[in-house]
């Protein structure tokens, strides 16, 4: 028995399925006829997914939005009952499902802060010993004593994130948490959660879209995919089968009628663009240096002499990081018709994140672009441990506060 | 069924503040703060002895000698602990919708709230009750069996404040029914009147009130009257009943709960 004295959580053939009805009448008919009648339809939220996690061990959960993410997550906790199949926890959960859920705005930071331990079952005393090392995280002054209503949510986010993990759980399971506060903050966490994992007694279940933290802070990643659990590997395998999945395909057409995309179209229309590795293959994720292919099509409704066009390069706050711009190479200048252009870019300097690309089209030089749309497709800068041939070492720091990085050299003199 | 009971003795710090917040969440924030707990039922009393002492002069029938505000008062207090858990109840769960969605949390404690704060409202109005009694001279050691004739009415209180909560998260209609239903039991049980000016035929119906026993023997034992203690006994019995039906309702639709929150 003692190989399962470290398993933390044991997942067996779970599935949740919902019950849909129509309108609360047919709910009400349900009842009266003790469950025999059938007046719903079904929805199944999760299925048939097994798996073990040992102690110690920081496993992150990855999918699209409606994969059955927080459905698993809530199994886990007990918040909801599985329909198949079954849970088995060893330890104490902390749960950061919503941020500051059992927070009620009227009560101060410090009584927030009381509730939440008596629910994990802390005596006053307890808390008392406690409450120091959870004010001194969430760092928020004196706004402790003020009501959690008149909180900005950067604060509401640290003493609810300060809260779950000073609770010393053998679980802690966290719903895309991270990613409010900021990046000061965030490192913080971290820090935090990787001194969790050092001690090596606790299991950290994280659900995050933020792949460079998965990345980052996992073991092990679990991928779902339309409810079912599709991938159980190591992080890089489990995501780059998502970032496949993740319609960060490597190819895309220009939306016709997006809000986003400005321009009259008059003269030219963007078609579609594709991306490429060195190596001419479809691709998605680069490390940090890799050089990108892209391929870009356009229409020319006219001759442009003075025509020109660019792909942008931008993050995924807008903000535009560089513009591959063909007047910059002397490309000026298309017939009337279908044109497709290869750009090879030089290594990308971009940190490791996800960033869009996207194109713009004029018909001759300081004018308003003619078509412009900036993120047709997404691609993924991952952290390959070096840049070109220097080694560079970006684990576990978020890098938010600069955009570009150069490399460079430091000697002592 | 007995591992639920647990639950309820391992959660009693948690239940204890739920209602400590309860109670303060009303009347934080006001001027006056606590203090309305007291001056709430003092300005009811008030009324009452307006309206019914000095304006329509009753004197209740039966009552001992025992002026009739006094007697509603006391009537009163015990259906308030009744009225509030129930009428309480359709929201009691579903004004939480984050404990049952999004963290680990004993919800079946959740109807037991109100109740808590509605003890704690009684505790006061029994004080000033004792005053009145003593002011008009009719306090009689009577007064201190007074929570024991509780017993039965809690337990009520408890089993459809279970029942009703768990209606309240599937069907909303429910919070407009109950207090509906409750206000039609106010008037039906003896309160407002003593239950001997009930027609005779009628007797054996109003006899099934669970309500009516209890607050009869509460009046018994303020006017220091002999009290009726197999109908208490009964209605005892009956209030266990109601409650653990009513716990197993919630227990057997709490798994759904997150599923249509």
């Amino acid at each position: 028995m003692s190989s399962q004295d470290d398993i933390a959580i044991s997942v067996r053939n779970l599935t949740k399925t919902y019950r849909l009805f129509r309108s609360p009448t047919d709910r009400i008919k349900q009842a009266l006829t003790l469950g025999r009648g059938k007046f719903h339809d079904q929805f199944t939220a999760l299925r048939d997914v097994s798996f073990d996690i040992k102690k110690g061990e920081t496993v992150g959960i990855i999918g699209k939005n409606g994969s059955g993410k927080s459905t698993l997550l809530q199994l886990i906790c007990g918040i909801l009952k599985p329909t198949y199949g079954s849970v088995q926890v060893n330890g104490r959960i902390s749960a950061l499902l919503e941020l500051g859920a059992g927070f009620n705005p009227e009560f101060t930071g410090r009584e927030n802060v009381y509730f939440q331990g008596t629910l994990m079952g802390f005596s006053r005393a307890e808390m008392d010993a406690r409450f120091d090392d959870i004010s001194a995280f969430a760092d928020i002054g004196e706004f402790i004593d003020q009501p959690v209503g008149i909180y900005s949510s950067g604060m509401f986010v640290r003493l609810a994130f300060a809260s779950a993990i000073n609770f010393n759980p053998d679980i802690l399971v966290i719903d895309e948490a991270l990613a409010v506060g900021d990046s000061s903050f965030q490192a913080k966490c971290m820090v935090h959660l990787k001194s969790i994992q050092k001690k090596g007694c606790s299991a950290i279940l994280l659900v995050s879209h933020d792949l460079v933290a998965i990345q980052n802070l996992c073991t092990r990643v679990l991928t779902l995919e339309d409810n079912h659990l599709v991938c159980d590997a190591v992080p890089e395998q489990s995501i780059s089968r998502y970032q496949t999945e993740l319609s960060l395909s490597a190819t895309a057409a220009f939306p016709v009628g997006h809000p986003l995309r400005q321009g009259p179209q008059r003269f030219a229309t963007l078609q579609h663009m594709s991306v490429m590795n060195v190596y001419l293959e479809a691709a998605t994720q680069f490390a940090m240096g890799d050089r990108i292919v892209i391929e870009l099509s356009f229409v020319c409704h006219e001759k442009l002499p003075a025509g020109r066009f660019g792909v942008t390069f931008s993050n995924t706050s807008g903000v535009l990081l560089h513009d591959f711009a063909s007047g910059f190479s002397g490309v000026i200048g298309f017939a009337a018709g279908c044109h497709t252009f290869r750009i090879t870019t030089g290594p990308i300097l971009a940190y490791p994140g996800r960033y869009f690309l996207g194109a713009w089209i004029q018909h001759s030089k300081g004018v308003p672009s003619d078509d412009r749309f900036g993120s047709v497709l997404a691609i993924h800068v991952y952290d390959g441990g070096k840049v070109g041939h220097r080694e560079a070492n970006f684990s576990g720091i978020r890098c938010s506060n600069t955009e570009v990085y150069l490399p460079c050299s430091f000697e002592k003199i | 069924m007995l591992s639920t009971l647990k639950t309820f003795y391992q959660n009693r710090g948690l239940l204890l503040e739920l209602v400590k917040r309860d109670v303060l969440l009303r009347y934080r924030g006001a001027w006056l703060g606590l203090v309305w707990v007291l001056l709430n039922p003092l300005i009811m009393l008030g009324v009452y002895s307006y309206a019914f002492g000095y304006l329509f002069q009753l004197r209740g029938a039966g009552s001992g000698g025992l002026p009739y505000v006094l007697n509603l008062y006391c009537g009163l207090i015990a259906f308030n602990i009744f009225g509030e858990t129930v009428s309480r109840a359709p929201t009691a769960v579903r004004s939480f919708p984050s404990y049952v969605k999004k963290i680990v949390f004993p919800v079946n404690i959740l109807p037991i709230v109100p109740l808590g704060s509605s003890l704690l409202h009684a505790a006061f109005n029994l004080l000033i009750l004792a005053a009145a009694l003593a002011w008009t001279g009719h306090l009689s050691a009577g007064i201190l069996l007074y929570p024991l004739f509780l017993i039965p009415i809690i337990l009520f209180a408890l089993g459809l404040g279970w029942f009703f909560a768990a209606w309240g998260v599937f069907i909303r209609d429910v919070a407009q029914v109950v207090p509906v239903l409750v206000q039609i039991s106010l008037f039906l049980s003896p309160i407002l009147y003593p239950s001997s000016i009930i027609p005779a035929p009628l007797r054996p119906i109003s006899d099934l009130n669970p309500l009516a026993a209890a607050i009869e023997a509460q009046r018994a034992a303020i006017l220091g009257t002999p009290v009726a203690w197999n109908d208490w006994m009964l209605s005892c019995l009956l209030g266990v009943l109601v409650a653990l039906l009513g716990l197993l309702f919630f227990e057997h639709s709490r798994d759904e709960f997150a599923d249509v929150m």
